[in-house]
């Protein structure tokens, strides 16, 4: 027996040698972290910080042992102590583990939407939730800083760039018709549900070396990668009705939709200001499907198909009865397959993609053929190797072989381009306030057989906690518009220069964000026809061209929201100033162009009403007057439009129908009934002129959104 | 005879120790859970759950081999997560414990619903700090590690426990509600009642939650 009290004894820990360790834990500059675990490593002897940052344990080791210290979002500390001697009260400084908020993210020129990013300035619902935006992607980019807006044509005006020089992108494959067919002084709405996409990057211009083709600007979406509603779903509204069945397994899911739509019954409510002959009818289908094979892939292969028939009598100041017939019929293909994965701990990271498109409009003015034809099959691929400290370097190439075809009353003018590209782009960590992006990208395109080289560069700089500058430039090449290409292939590439400074601040739900810039153009096409100007759009450009023209643009932009102010509203307002002369296209002499608009204004709230369930939008945008042409002028481009003012409004309410979710939506679209002008055209003789303004002026459009049996996976047995 | 002896004692004491260590972790894991459990579970306090998680942690550090500290630290976290007063905060805890989480599946080695489980829940916490704009990423996730849990045992009760949790918060409008959520609670409870943990300090956590759900839906 007494052996045995003997051996407990032995086993026992020596209760009487309790020795006392204590002291302070803080962050690099003293402040106090509370809550932080210290403790001796491989013991249970620790204790936790109090609010000012002290721990006080006792420990009956008697030896050596390592003090070891933890915090949430701080790296952990380590260190040898002795034991045998008295330990003195000691102070241990944690440093800051790398995290979005002391980190340094590259933003100049980048303007983001996503759910992933903690920075991002927007969320993917905004573009839905946004009135005036129609639930259009692009719809609601025109209200971003650095936006201008031009109501007659559809595209991306970015900061004194026209339509043609922005490119959308969707996961790293450019779109080749991402609007529906472009129709005479209507600006036509984009082909792609912005419930497709998990992610938005919009360009505001000095963009990564992986994109080209774009002199100012470059949007990319990025698509989902997986479903969470299984089941069907019903849209109605004024002008379609469609169908979409989701339907997702442990690692694969389809998604199905087919609509048709047809603008009939709402032209019958609101009044046109174009002459429909036949109203827009249109339909379509898309299928995704989407597989893991592995832990990090992820295949996506996307395809849509639509086709539409309209017929209008648009405004021709050019033809003896003013007005011109117009039959369109348009075709549209665009399949697109990426495959994403990442190995070796994700050190390494691959993109690819597989895209073929195909367009055909045809087309007929008064009679005249004028057939439009356009396919684009691309192939990319991008390596991205992750480094230490989260340096990264890709490298990446590009091909695209595309077919042009163009019908000029009866002329066929075909065009073929095989255009390659390749790029390199690090992102350098010099310390994590202190970041730099530095690209380079050369394209070769065979239908001027030229090549370019296009250096790019960011830096950014942490100025605070929530705050950052950031610099962005480089060098950015586009092919010359291919109508002037039909007759010419010696040109050279259209060049811009951008230089872009940026400060940020983010903090609890507010954002401010101001940017200015500097672009200038170089090697513009100019056409001679040793003729008067001439302000016909649709002109087929028949003159002598060279790249002898150039231009810049310059100004500012401000964005300011606030989620936090009042509870549930939202509210961010843009500000953008541009100033730009060119000297382009016909141009004699340096000018503004007609798609510029000096001043920018839009005021955006959101208000979401828990009780009713309800989010109600408003939206203000305002667009100072735009340069007009006027042949009785002896100034060339002098007159300006009047300003336009718009207020649009909308609502959502959520309700539960028998189980099923259902998303009522209404929006009124200038409902102040403003008369805006978007641009004037004047007859040859110059003594008539006609006023170009929206499709409608106050219009309304509702519409409802079904969700079936959205509780699809709770099953039977579950029960 | 001395010798044998002296290999006797040696024996009793190191089996001595091995006891000794055994007990002393069971009886730290038993008082960090007791501690988990005296949390008042309608206003947690943020600076005691700290306490438990560092508490938990520790004994992790000292028992590489063992899953259940990391797991509870991790369950610690997803409180944390639940309870923090900032976004950012809330997120911090959360990524914690999804790392925790990560460590406690490798030294498990083999698929575990408990781990699964907390997985789920570690999704709906995220969720419910964003639900806006996390809804959808977090609700497929939520699913996928309870089906994944449910594969491997189906008569795990914090399965439906959380199931009829997510059903309780989910507003009306969106297919969910006190009423949808009785049924799936009413199934927890029976699971519960028939449930036994491995040992004390395997988890067992849920019942009352389910009992006061249940409670709210009459």
């Amino acid at each position: 027996m007494k052996l045995f009290y003997c051996l407990l004894l032995f086993v026992t820990p020596a209760v009487f040698a309790q020795k006392n360790i204590q002291g302070k834990v803080t962050d690099h500059k003293g402040n106090a972290l509370p809550g932080a675990n210290v403790f001796l490593k491989g013991t249970y002897d620790g204790g936790t910080t109090d609010a000012n940052g002290i721990f006080a344990f006792q420990t009956s080791e008697s030896d050596t042992a390592t003090l070891a210290a933890s915090y949430v979002g701080f790296e952990v500390f380590e260190k040898k102590i002795n034991l045998k001697e008295g330990i003195p009260a000691m102070t241990i400084k944690l440093e800051e583990l790398a995290n979005e908020l002391n980190t340094v993210v590259i933003t100049a020129g980048a303007f983001e939407a996503s759910d992933e990013k903690r920075m991002a300035m927007l969320k993917p619902l905004d573009i839905v939730t946004t009135a005036g935006a129609a639930a259009d992607i692009t719809g609601a980019m025109q209200f971003l800083p650095g936006a201008q807006r031009v109501g007659e044509q559809e595209g991306l005006f970015v900061r004194g760039g026209s339509g043609q020089e922005t490119k959308i992108v969707i996961d790293g494959m450019i779109v080749q018709n991402p609007f529906f067919s472009s129709l005479p002084d209507v600006q036509s709405r984009g082909r792609f549900n912005p419930f497709m996409f998990k992610g938005t990057s919009f360009s505001t211009g000095g963009y990564s070396a992986q994109y080209g083709q774009a002199l100012s600007s470059v949007l990319l979406l990025n698509t989902t990668d997986k479903i969470s509603n299984n089941g069907l779903g019903i849209s109605l509204n004024l002008a379609n009705a469609g169908l979409n069945y989701d339907y997702a397994s442990k690692n694969q899911s389809v998604s199905a939709v087919v609509y048709y739509g047809n603008l009939r019954p709402l032209f019958k409510l609101v009044k046109q200001n174009v002459e429909w002959i036949h109203a827009p009818e249109f339909k379509g289908s898309s299928l995704t499907y989407r597989w893991k094979p592995t832990k990090n892939g992820v295949l996506k292969v996307y395809g849509m198909y639509s086709d539409s028939h309209l017929s209008m009598d648009s405004k021709d100041p050019f033809s003896d009865s003013g007005k011109m017939r117009l039959v369109l019929k348009n075709n549209n293909a665009f399949t697109t397959s990426t495959y994403t994965d990442s190995w070796a701990d994700g050190r390494w990271t691959i993109n690819s993609g597989l895209s073929y498109s195909r367009n055909k409009d045809n087309m007929t003015y008064d009679g005249a053929n004028f057939d439009r034809f356009d396919e684009r099959t691309q192939a990319r691929i991008v390596l991205t190797r992750l480094l230490t400290g989260n340096n990264t370097v890709l490298f990446g190439a590009e091909a695209h072989a595309i077919n042009i075809g163009n019908g000029v009353n009866g002329t066929l003018y075909r065009l073929k381009d095989r255009y390659a590209a390749a790029f390199v782009e690090s992102e350098i960590y010099i310390t994590r306030a202190l970041a730099g992006r530095v690209g380079i990208r050369s394209e070769y395109s065979s239908v001027i057989s030229r090549a370019n080289v296009a250096p790019r560069l960011s830096f950014a700089y942490k100025t605070g906690r929530y705050s950052q500058i950031s610099l962005a430039a480089g060098q950015f090449y586009q092919n010359p518009d291919y109508r002037y290409l039909y007759l010419n292939k010696s040109l050279k590439y259209e060049r811009a220069d951008h230089l872009i400074l940026n400060y940020q601040i983010i903090k609890n739900q507010r954002t401010f964000r101001v940017e200015t810039f500097y672009k200038n153009y170089a090697q513009l096409v100019r056409e001679f026809t040793g003729q008067k100007y001439d302000a016909d759009p649709y002109r087929f450009p028949w003159g002598t061209t060279t790249n002898g023209g150039d231009g810049y643009a310059r100004g500012f932009d401000f964005f300011w929201r606030d989620q936090k102010s009042i509870k549930n509203l939202d509210y961010w307002v843009t500000y953008s100033f541009v100033d730009s002369k060119r000297l382009f296209q016909q141009f004699e002499q340096s000018a503004t162009p007609t798609f510029i608009s000096n001043h920018n204004i839009s005021l955006i709230t959101k208000k979401w009403f828990e009780k009713a369930k309800t989010n109600l939008s408003a939206t203000y945008a305002f667009t100072s007057g735009r340069p007009y042409y006027n042949p009785n002028n002896e100034e060339f481009l002098k007159d300006r439009t009047p300003a336009v003012h718009n207020v649009s409004i909308q609502a959502s309410k959520l309700q539960s129908i028998k189980g099923n979710l259902v998303i009522f939506y209404a929006t009124v679209d200038n409902i102040l009934n403003t008369r805006n002008v978007f641009t004037y055209r004047y007859t040859p003789d110059g003594k008539t002129r006609y006023a170009v303004g929206p499709q409608s002026y106050r219009s309304f459009f509702v519409g409802m959104q079904i969700m079936l049996s959205k509780k699809a996976k709770v099953e039977k047995d579950d029960f | 005879m001395k010798k044998l002896f002296t290999i006797a004692l040696l024996f009793v004491f190191a089996t001595g120790m091995a006891w000794a260590q055994n007990e002393k972790y069971t009886q730290a894991m038993g008082d960090g859970i007791k501690a988990l459990n005296g949390i008042d579970r309608s206003q947690p306090d943020p600076k005691s759950l700290v306490d438990i998680a560092n508490r938990f942690e520790r004994i992790a550090a000292a028992e590489p081999k063992e899953w259940l500290p990391k797991y509870y630290a991790a369950y610690a976290n997803v409180l944390l997560g639940f309870v923090a007063p900032t976004l950012n905060e809330k997120d911090q805890y959360l990524d914690k414990a999804n790392a925790l989480l990560k460590e406690a599946e490798g030294i498990a080695g083999k698929p575990n619903d408990e781990l699964e489980v907390l997985k789920a829940y570690q999704s709906q916490i995220h969720l419910a700090a964003d639900p806006m704009n996390r809804w959808q990423a977090d609700g497929e996730k939520f699913q996928g590690f309870l089906q994944s849990a449910k594969s491997i045992n189906a008569e795990n009760p914090r399965i439906y426990y959380l199931e009829g949790s997510s059903l309780f918060f989910t507003p009306e409008e969106y297919g969910g509600g006190k009423k949808v959520a009785k049924p799936m609670l009413e199934k927890a409870q029976q699971k519960f009642s028939a449930f036994k943990p491995e040992t004390s300090i395997h988890p067992d956590w849920g019942k009352m939650e389910t009992e006061w759900m249940l409670s709210q839906t009459n």
